[in-house]
């Protein structure tokens, strides 16, 4: 029976509502609404397991509340209400129904308590999420699209595939802690891997993210990737190769937001280095760990949308989001850049700004059971992710050369969206303890210690002076118009090309057999004809004479052999 | 409104605004365009930086690691370490660099933004 009103039946009838309310401020301000009453459902949740229901020997579970599902649920919905304030002046039904059908089916998967109801949301958010991309109706965008929504729905298979074995293995279904062993928990491994964006999987991300619209990427940026993070929290905590995958996850994509052109191309990459940070913290499985899980994934969701808003507020002004075409826009875009530059501090990790009360749980933890070399990595990533999304971002749009553009400021919805999502940056930053109520275990610890500050303060100020003196030196790599080969390469341009080789391969080995078969049909005719043709030497005795004569030899030879013997 | 790009920006006129045009929060932050005060930001910068390495006199660290005792360790770690980043970023352009039309029609790379969903106003119109 159901009974308490799962929230994420507050999206659905909300989408209904919505594409039955004419395009305009009406229509904006109930998309808004959407997310702040499913929001007030969860804050009143009362912890335990609701809607629980049989259907065909299987138990399925709607509704798991606890610590952890909370937070994230919460997060989702306040992510789900700024980026609607931020996409207020859209008037496209297409994408307001799949943003709200999208952040419905994220909430809806958080407090899934079993893997089948899991999946039909897993599966909610890759289709609801993919027209926010189909949005933008273009030609890339439709491809991009495509290749996109092939791995979300690939993740799904896997995923309902490595439940079918589990269950054939253990009788359950409950998403809960497993142990990496079986063939199925490898596959629903492997599938909250490629929303998580592993590395090698992670190329989905970069691909799509800056293909989607102004508002759709805001949206994006706050579902997919958390689910994930928040299934591997639930599923495989303490899995020591989380490690080792969340450290290279750190790594090597800051390597490729130093290069890259497009600006949200690069959030993209920054992205997926903080979900780095997020997977070492579940790996570690400490209570401390995933508390630092789910403080940075909150305080993540928060910074990565107003880092994207405020690139896309540009986007929207210039039709541009390309550091190369970008510059200067401090003057007339002044309130954009300091919400630009609140989020670029919040991700790495000011005092005083969120990142550094989130982030510093994950790498005490890693310092904590001596994981040395993950905590000097963790390090590197994060002075990484301060010269990229902190320094380069802020520098390239809104100072660096003059591009001459003179856009007007954002709108005030674009202003009003940043501006709330800045206050709360620095909220969390400066008195994190609402946060750390929220987290999933109880914590006591004080991220502002002299020495905590102070070795932050140092990290970054260096990382900044390297920046600067690079820059002043010519040897920082300037911004050009270019796409950069990342793991994508092998199915875009290396698969099909393999493909097109072995088709030439296979069919000129069948064009030569087919050819060589034919010559020798003809060869043969050919033959056969000369010799028996009408004009053929065999064909020349076909006088009635010779052929008596013949006959005649045989009857004479058949008599001599019956006399004889 | 143009819809092409300004692909060669370096060349293009910068037409001069008039300070008057900009928002008052813009035109406060007018000081940046003069080379003088960048580089003062820069030194503002240079002297931070020594302070707070000098900082790791005044108070006990407590850390998890012994070479965090080493002085200044982050300072030097963080300048080193983004150093390298660079540096190795920039010798990956080498072999990973496409032209933006590499993958097109297949991606948005070299697409302009479709100009029905924006709102490109400037402070001249």
């Amino acid at each position: 029976m159901i009974d308490v009103v799962p929230p994420f039946v507050v999206y659905i009838l909300g989408a209904f509502v919505v594409a039955n309310t004419p395009a305009g401020v009406l229509r904006s301000a109930v998309l808004c609404l959407i997310p702040l009453i499913g929001g007030a459902l969860v804050w009143n949740l009362d912890i335990g397991v609701y809607g629980q229901i049989n259907a065909y020997g299987l138990d399925l579970v709607l509704l798991r509340v606890d610590k952890l599902s909370i937070i994230f649920a919460l997060i989702f919905s306040l992510a789900g209400f700024l980026a609607m304030l931020y996409a207020w002046h859209i008037r496209d039904t297409i994408q307001q129904v799949a943003a709200l059908l999208y952040s419905g089916s994220a909430i809806g998967a958080v407090f899934a308590g079993d893997l089948i109801t899991l999946f039909v949301f897993w599966e909610g958010t890759a289709i609801a999420s993919v027209f926010l991309i189909w949005a933008r109706r273009s030609e890339g965008a439709y491809h991009t699209g495509m290749r996109y929504l092939i791995m979300q729905i690939a993740s799904g298979v896997i995923l309902i595939a490595g439940t079918a074995l589990h269950y054939r293995d253990t009788g359950s279904i409950a998403f809960d802690q497993m142990t990496l062993g079986s063939l199925g928990t490898w596959l629903i491994f492997l599938a909250f891997g490629i929303k998580c964006a592993f590395p090698l999987l992670h190329n989905w991300l970069q691909d799509a993210y800056p293909a989607a619209t102004v508002t759709g990427t805001v949206v994006l940026s706050a579902f997919t990737t958390k689910l994930a993070v928040y299934a591997l929290a639930r599923t495989f905590p303490g899995t020591e190769l989380l490690i080792y995958i969340g450290a290279v996850m750190t790594l090597f994509p800051i390597f490729y937001a130093v290069i890259e052109n497009d600006l949200r191309r690069v959030l993209a990459y920054s992205l997926n280095n903080q979900l780095g940070f997020m997977v070492v913290g579940v790996g570690i499985g400490t209570e401390l760990a995933l508390n630092g899980t789910a403080a940075h994934a909150f305080a993540h969701i928060l910074y990565k949308a107003l880092l994207f808003m405020s690139v896309g507020a540009v986007l929207f002004r210039t039709g541009t989001a390309k550091g190369s075409d970008l510059g200067g826009l401090y003057k007339t875009m002044p309130l954009t850049m300091i919400f630009c530059v609140v989020g670029a501090a919040s991700i790495s990790a000011f005092p005083l700004f969120s990142g550094f009360v989130s982030k510093s749980l994950i790498l005490s933890a890693a310092g904590k059971e001596h994981y040395w070399v993950i905590w000097a990595i963790l390090l590197f990533a994060s002075a990484g992710v301060f010269h990229h999304s902190g320094i380069k971002i802020p520098y390239f749009v809104f100072f660096a050369h003059d591009s001459g553009k003179r856009p007007k400021e954002a709108p005030w919805n674009m202003l009003l969206a940043m501006f709330i999502t800045s206050a709360l940056c620095i909220g969390i930053g400066s008195y994190p303890a609402p946060l750390y109520a929220l987290l999933p275990y109880d914590i006591k610890y004080e991220p502002y210690t002299t020495s905590h500050v102070i070795t932050q303060l140092q990290l970054l100020f260096f990382s900044a002076l390297a920046f600067t003196v690079l820059m002043r030196t010519g040897i920082y790599p300037p911004e050009l118009r270019s796409v950069n080969l990342d793991s994508d390469w092998t199915y875009r341009r290396a698969g099909p090309a393999l493909l097109g080789w072995l088709t030439w391969v296979v069919s000129s080995l069948w064009g030569g057999l087919k050819s060589f078969g034919v010559k020798e049909f003809w060869r043969i005719t050919e033959g056969l004809y000369k010799t028996h043709g009408p004009e053929g030497r065999m064909a020349r005795v076909w006088p009635t004479g010779s052929m008596v004569l013949w006959l005649a030899v045989i009857l004479a030879a058949a008599l001599l052999v019956n006399f004889i013997t | 409104m143009a819809q092409t790009h300004d692909h060669t920006k370096d060349e293009f006129d910068i037409v001069e605004t008039d300070p008057a045009k900009l928002p008052a929060l813009g035109r406060a932050m007018l000081f940046l365009d003069k080379k003088k005060n960048v580089d003062r930001i820069v030194y503002g910068l240079y002297a931070v930086c020594a302070l707070l390495v000098i900082a790791d006199i005044a108070y006990k660290k407590k850390t998890y690691f012994s070479i965090e005792y080493f002085f200044g360790f982050y300072g030097w770690y963080g300048f080193i370490m983004c150093a390298l980043l660079v540096v190795c970023a920039k010798a990956m352009r080498r072999v990973l660099m496409r032209d933006e039309t590499y993958y097109a029609p297949y991606d948005v790379e070299s697409e302009d933004y479709p100009e029905d969903q924006l709102d490109r106003s400037s402070i001249h119109d």
